[in-house]
């Protein structure tokens, strides 16, 4: 009998722990939102731990700050319209870097899926790059490039096109034979095959490649403003750890990672929401 | 002398094998006349060459040797005088049942409207109609076949080319389509080529049935089936139908004991 009990009430409410039960709505939206709802749980518990470690823990303002600390020279920072600035410089960086690594990426991408001569030609060299950390290479770029904006495009470029090219390939060359055959049974020629068969069937794939690549990207812009830049969310980081301004640094760092986060969320959404028909393997 | 739609004169074909110097023959001296809107079908073991010679019939990979002529033209690559219906589920995932039986009049560079319109007309014939703005994912077995079919014919071929286009289906979906496919080519006045491994399915939807001998390719025997049109279901159970059959059978059984490698049982 205690049995059944137990499983009745799990059928109307829910248990969101031992001894707490939800019944009716508010067993219904637990039910819907249960993974935001934990996720959100353990954000604030960090915050809270974050909080108290500050407050009590590492008292030392050299060190660490509270999350309140932050929040407040988040509000300072952003009335003085600094922070507004090095956001807007930091994704303009990211944005165009970004966009020209696209373009590269699925032209090159493609360019090497169709042809043998240039995946025979080219493929050694890109998997060697890909397995460079690359990164080392900003020191050169901002030689050639200068300290200004296009050093920091070039760097977010650099980083970004390997995903976008690597993935771009992979998803042509895995393009179903038969579709490509369905589509030469009604006389396609080569281009409209292209267009109307791999393209579209690579789609997936390089979205994948992109989310890949915008996590690439944000490292390429803060590296890139470490060195010698005067404005950017990389500048401030620098900038506040090197005055001892902790809040500061958390300020930038935060806004970079929840930049991440943003963007990798839409891309993500993007890929289910093209592909419906399939849960592609995703390529890391 | 009967008008010949499509011909083929000494047909062979062969595949090099894998890295080494020899050479697999897949199809040999396959010489055919097929009829304006006749229905043939072609029966054989497996790995006895039937869908490489469709293939070659649609111009998708060229012959070794001969050739294929349709109204005495020379085929040499895939055009809009046949449509291909294929064995596999090929459609286009990220497409609609719209979009891709208007594949090939895109192609064709056919004005968008009247595409549409050709298109909404062939999904209806199928039967699908109110699936337009489907996805092949959200469609049955059975339903996506239709469009595979409607996709073929929407570029108004005059001859179809047919793979074994039923093979994957449950057996009670598959004869809805035997009588589907024979309504629309009543309709339609195509030529159709059948590639299939299942005999009452090819008696009951054939003028003739082409058996295939395998290793290689080549036509064993032609049974003419005299069964009067139209063909409802209730005649697969008559003497007749289970006569030719039976035969076709017969002729089949050598090969598949062939191919198997098993030694063919003493009656």
């Amino acid at each position: 009998m205690a049995n059944k009990a137990f499983s009745l009430t799990t059928q109307a409410g829910a248990s969101i722990a031992p001894g707490i039960e939800l019944t009716g709505a508010a067993a219904k939206f637990w039910r819907a939102y249960r993974p935001t709802i934990r996720g959100t749980y353990t954000f604030i518990l960090i915050l809270v731990v974050w909080e108290i470690v500050g407050r009590y823990v590492l008292t030392s303002r050299l060190m660490f700050a509270p999350v309140s600390a932050v929040a407040e020279e988040f509000v300072k920072l952003w009335a003085s319209g600094g922070l507004q600035q090095d956001m807007l410089v930091s994704f303009t960086a990211l944005f165009f870097g970004f966009l020209i690594a696209a373009a590269v990426g699925i032209t090159m991408g493609s360019f090497i899926a169709v042809s043998d001569a240039a995946s025979e030609h080219f493929d050694p060299i890109i998997n060697a790059l890909y397995a460079t950390p690359l990164i080392a290479l900003a020191p050169i770029l901002i030689l050639v490039f200068g300290i200004g904006p296009a050093s920091k495009v070039a760097i977010v470029c650099l980083l970004a096109v390997f995903p976008i090219l690597i993935n771009t390939k992979a998803g042509i060359r895995s393009a179903d034979e038969s579709l490509i055959e369905a589509a030469r049974s009604f006389g396609a020629n080569g281009f409209e095959i292209f267009r109307l068969v791999l393209i579209p069937s690579a789609l997936p794939f390089i979205v994948a490649g992109f989310r890949l690549g915008i996590g690439k990207g944000l490292i390429a812009v803060f590296i890139g403003e470490l060195f010698g830049a005067r404005e950017g969310l990389g500048y401030l980081i620098l900038l506040s750890s090197q005055s001892f301004n902790i809040p500061g640094m958390f300020v930038g760092v935060i806004i970079l990672a929840g930049t991440g986060v943003l963007l990798v969320a839409l891309f993500e959404f993007l890929e289910k929401k093209i592909a419906p028909w399939r849960q592609f393997e995703l390529k890391a | 002398m009967h008008p010949t739609k499509l011909e083929t004169l000494g047909i062979g074909k062969q595949f090099a094998n894998g890295g080494t110097d020899e050479v697999l023959t897949v199809l040999t001296d396959i010489s055919l006349r097929i009829r304006p809107s006749e229905f043939v079908s072609i029966v054989g073991a497996s790995g006895c060459g039937k869908t490489t010679f469709l293939r070659i019939l649609d111009g998708l990979i060229p012959p070794s040797s001969g050739s294929v002529l349709i109204d005495g033209r020379e085929v040499d690559r895939p055009d809009h005088k046949r449509g291909f219906v294929f064995q596999k589920d090929s459609l286009w995932p990220w497409r609609t049942t719209m979009g891709n039986v208007m594949f090939g009049l895109q192609i064709q560079r056919r004005p968008r409207g009247e595409a549409r319109e050709t298109a909404r007309k062939l999904i209806e014939l199928v039967g699908l109609k109110g699936f337009e703005s489907h996805y092949p994912h959200q469609l049955s077995g059975g339903m996506r076949q239709r469009v595979n079919l409607a996709r073929a014919i929407a570029v108004n071929p005059e001859v179809l080319l047919m793979d074994e286009p039923f093979a994957a289906l449950d057996a009670q979906t598959r004869e809805v389509m035997q009588l589907e496919l024979l309504r629309i080519w009543g309709a339609e006045k195509k030529t159709v080529v059948f590639v299939t491994h299942q005999i009452d399915e090819a008696v009951f939807l054939s003028d003739r049935v082409i058996v295939f001998a395998a290793r290689p390719g080549r036509v064993k025997e032609i049974v003419p089936i005299d069964l009067p049109r139209p063909r409802p279901f209730s005649i697969k159970r008559t003497e007749q139908f289970v006569r030719h059959v039976d035969r076709i059978w017969g002729l089949l059984e050598e090969e598949v004991f062939k191919s198997s490698g098993v030694e063919r049982p003493v009656h």
